[in-house]
């Protein structure tokens, strides 16, 4: 067993160095992830390892930079695309959506695109309304994407072995704030991969279940250990691959506990967190509710500039904390 | 013993809803027998007679010739002292409850309680999904519980503290009453039991339809023509005997199907009125209990009686009873021996 704590850049790294010496065929393209190391360091010292024709700078041309890594992967590469922020996707969203996801499907399974497409997302850096969004529902409704959201440097490393193996294009999408931060369990050493939609449980309890996703299952952490020292033991679920999605845990959860909270950073409408309610609604655990479904979200606004202001556009650990208290007070 | 028993509009095609009551042949006092013709009904589609389920007298006549009544709704109500169940029979509680109050008859004893709740019931009443299941499988009428919860919605803690629908708890008291009044009038009957175990696999379909093809081929045997067997079921009121008639005649799928619909309606408390009565045998199936065996019994006018148990892996247990006026001793034995033989074929 591996002790090493790594934080979600360098196993994300990692992660990229194993497939690099795995396989020929796999490539970094992006940019500044070349001589300047990633946006966000996520490259770091690749280009100097791996050699310029491997670890590519890019033009600024988001919709030139995943349509080379489509037609790439078309020719039998395993391209990883950075996008420096998850917003500048919309600049990409045809190669996303109407290539990369279909182009399987519409040529009868003739070909295939193994291409990742990993990109920071979320608010609190002050980076304002166009370089701070979480875009998790955009990439989770086209069918032919799976769509992945990590919330920890261990999962990160395996989910994105896991996504650069898949055939199909992979939205891997990373969450800023959590680039610089060690995870609370090792980073274990190999090449060990986490298969794509298994939701983990982070951890048990049984008065409530909540599900969140990326950075919430951290904030979520807080609360879970905050208020088991008032005696209220919770249930977390990370269902960490959006894209595929798998209940299964949850239902299993809720069947126990009765009660469901479920947390994202992203705008309450329509958002990825309400397919989980959905589902839950739908299924054969709603009978085991003895809870209203109570939902954490962001506001209904693009992200502000100010500080104050973005912070109290999303779910932050005290607002988990009130809502989590009261479901257990109130639904007995 | 008498007991109030509600003769409704029968259902007489897949599509029928309604019925129109064209006359009755009997009124209110008359002693009738099992069979006797008691009212006319007329549909789109068919006449019909309908017959007295059970000996009895008819104690009120609920609708007027010529009314169109809703298909399970009562037309009359009889005392009877017969096997009949106290079930539902699609009718609507509180209307069934109001007609039965109508006295135009002597009554004879009768055991059932009018139990009134003790609050008033509120018809739309707001409950977490949890608490719904969960009084339903009590027993407990979730319109009687108080809410506590946020919005006036009845949370699991409030179902804590609630008691068992009145109503049903007292059916669940005359039902008992019923089933064992029976099995004290055949106690002093002669009997035996036998029992044997057999390796083999079969559902309940099969075992009933074997059963009364075992019956069936010992003609010398029979005090009835036709075959009726009746299966102990678990229902809202408790046990309920509902009977499958010449099971042997219909397929296996079918049997099976109208086995799965009938245990279905049951648990709601509903059994057909036409599967109330002629029963010749009844079969315990314990296997859904994992129990190997209990005493099986005969109930009134049957001459044998049949408990399945689990033993465990495909062994099951057999027990067949007797009334030994009407057999002898090693016909018990070879009614069972040729019943396995048919199960292990």
């Amino acid at each position: 067993m591996s002790d090493r704590m790594l934080t979600m850049a360098e196993a994300i790294r990692e992660a990229m160095s194993i497939a690099f010496d795995e396989r020929p065929e796999v490539f970094l393209l992006g940019e500044d992830v070349g001589i300047y190391g990633g946006a966000f360091g996520v490259s770091g010292d690749m280009y100097h390892r791996y050699g310029a024709e491997r670890v590519l700078d890019t033009p600024i041309a988001e919709l030139g930079i995943v349509g080379a890594a489509v037609g790439a992967a078309l020719s039998g590469m395993r391209p990883i695309v950075e996008i420096q922020f998850s917003d500048f996707t919309a600049q990409a969203m045809d190669q996303i959506a109407n290539q990369a996801a279909k182009i399987h499907f519409m040529l009868g399974g003739a070909l295939h695109v193994p291409m990742v497409l990993r990109t920071p997302q979320g608010s609190g850096t002050g980076a304002a309304a166009q370089h701070s969004q979480n875009l998790e529902p955009w990439f989770a409704s086209v069918p032919g994407l799976k769509v992945v959201v990590p919330s920890n440097p261990a999962d990160a490393k395996g989910l994105l072995l896991s996504s650069i193996d898949d055939p199909n294009p992979v939205i891997f999408l990373e969450h800023k704030l959590l680039y610089k931060i060690p995870g609370r369990e090792p980073v274990p050493e190999g090449s060990e991969r986490i298969p794509l939609g298994v939701s983990k449980v982070v951890r048990e309890g049984k008065d409530l279940t909540i599900v969140a996703t990326g950075i919430m299952v951290n904030k979520a952490w807080e609360v879970c250990e905050k208020l088991s020292t008032e005696g209220i033991s919770i249930t977390l679920i990370d269902p960490r691959t959006i894209s595929p999605l798998d209940m299964q845990p949850v239902y299993e959860s809720v069947d126990k506990t009765g009660r469901l909270l479920v947390v994202q950073e992203g705008p309450a409408q329509a958002g990825f967190i309400n397919e989980v309610i959905a589902q839950m609604a739908g299924s054969a655990s709603f009978g085991s509710l003895i809870a209203p479904i109570m939902r954490l979200a962001g506001m209904n606004i693009p992200i502000p500039y100010a500080p104050q202001l973005e912070k109290a556009a999303v779910p932050q650990i005290e607002d988990i904390e009130i809502a989590a208290r009261e479901i257990v007070k109130n639904w007995r | 013993m008498s007991f109030k028993y509600p003769v409704v509009m029968p259902k007489m095609s897949m599509t029928m809803e309604t019925g129109e009551l064209i006359n009755f042949h009997v009124k209110v006092g008359d002693h009738v027998k099992s069979g006797d013709i008691l009212f006319e009904v007329m549909t789109d589609k068919i006449d019909m007679e309908v017959d007295a389920p059970a000996d009895g007298v008819i104690e009120s006549l609920v609708a007027e010739p010529g009314a169109i009544i809703e298909i399970g709704k009562p037309v009359l109500i009889m005392l009877t002292e017969t096997e009949v169940m106290a079930f539902d029979f699609g009718s609507e509680e509180g209307e069934t409850s109001q007609i039965i109050e109508k006295k135009s008859v002597e009554p004879v004893e009768v055991k059932i309680a009018q139990p009134t709740p003790a609050i008033v019931l509120n018809e739309k009443v707001k409950a977490v999904p949890k608490a719904r299941t969960e009084a339903m499988a009590r027993g407990i009428d979730i319109r009687t519980i108080a809410p506590s919860g946020p919005d006036n919605t009845i949370t699991m803690h409030d179902l804590g503290n609630a008691q068992v629908d009145p109503v049903i708890s007292a059916r669940q008291k005359a039902n008992r009453a019923l089933v064992a009044n029976a099995i004290e009038n055949s106690r002093s009957i002669a009997q035996a039991s036998f029992s044997r175990k057999v390796n083999s696999e079969f559902d309940i379909a099969m075992l009933i339809k074997a059963w009364a093809k075992t019956l069936r081929s010992r003609p010398d045997l029979a005090i009835h023509t036709d075959i009726g067997v009746a299966l102990i079921i678990k229902s809202k009121y408790g046990s309920a005997l509902p009977v499958f008639k010449d099971p042997d005649q219909i397929s296996h799928d079918d049997l099976t199907s109208l086995i799965a619909r009938t245990s279905e309606s049951a648990i709601d408390g509903k059994v057909p009125l036409a599967m109330l009565t002629g029963a010749t045998t009844t079969i315990f199936d314990l296997r859904a209990y994992s129990m190997n065996s209990a005493t099986p019994l005969l109930f009134p006018n049957q001459i044998t009686s049949l408990t399945i148990g689990d033993i465990g892996d495909l062994e099951k247990n057999i027990s067949l009873t007797i009334d030994l006026n009407f057999c002898d001793f090693y016909d018990g034995a070879m009614l069972l021996d040729a019943l396995i033989a048919s199960l292990t074929k």
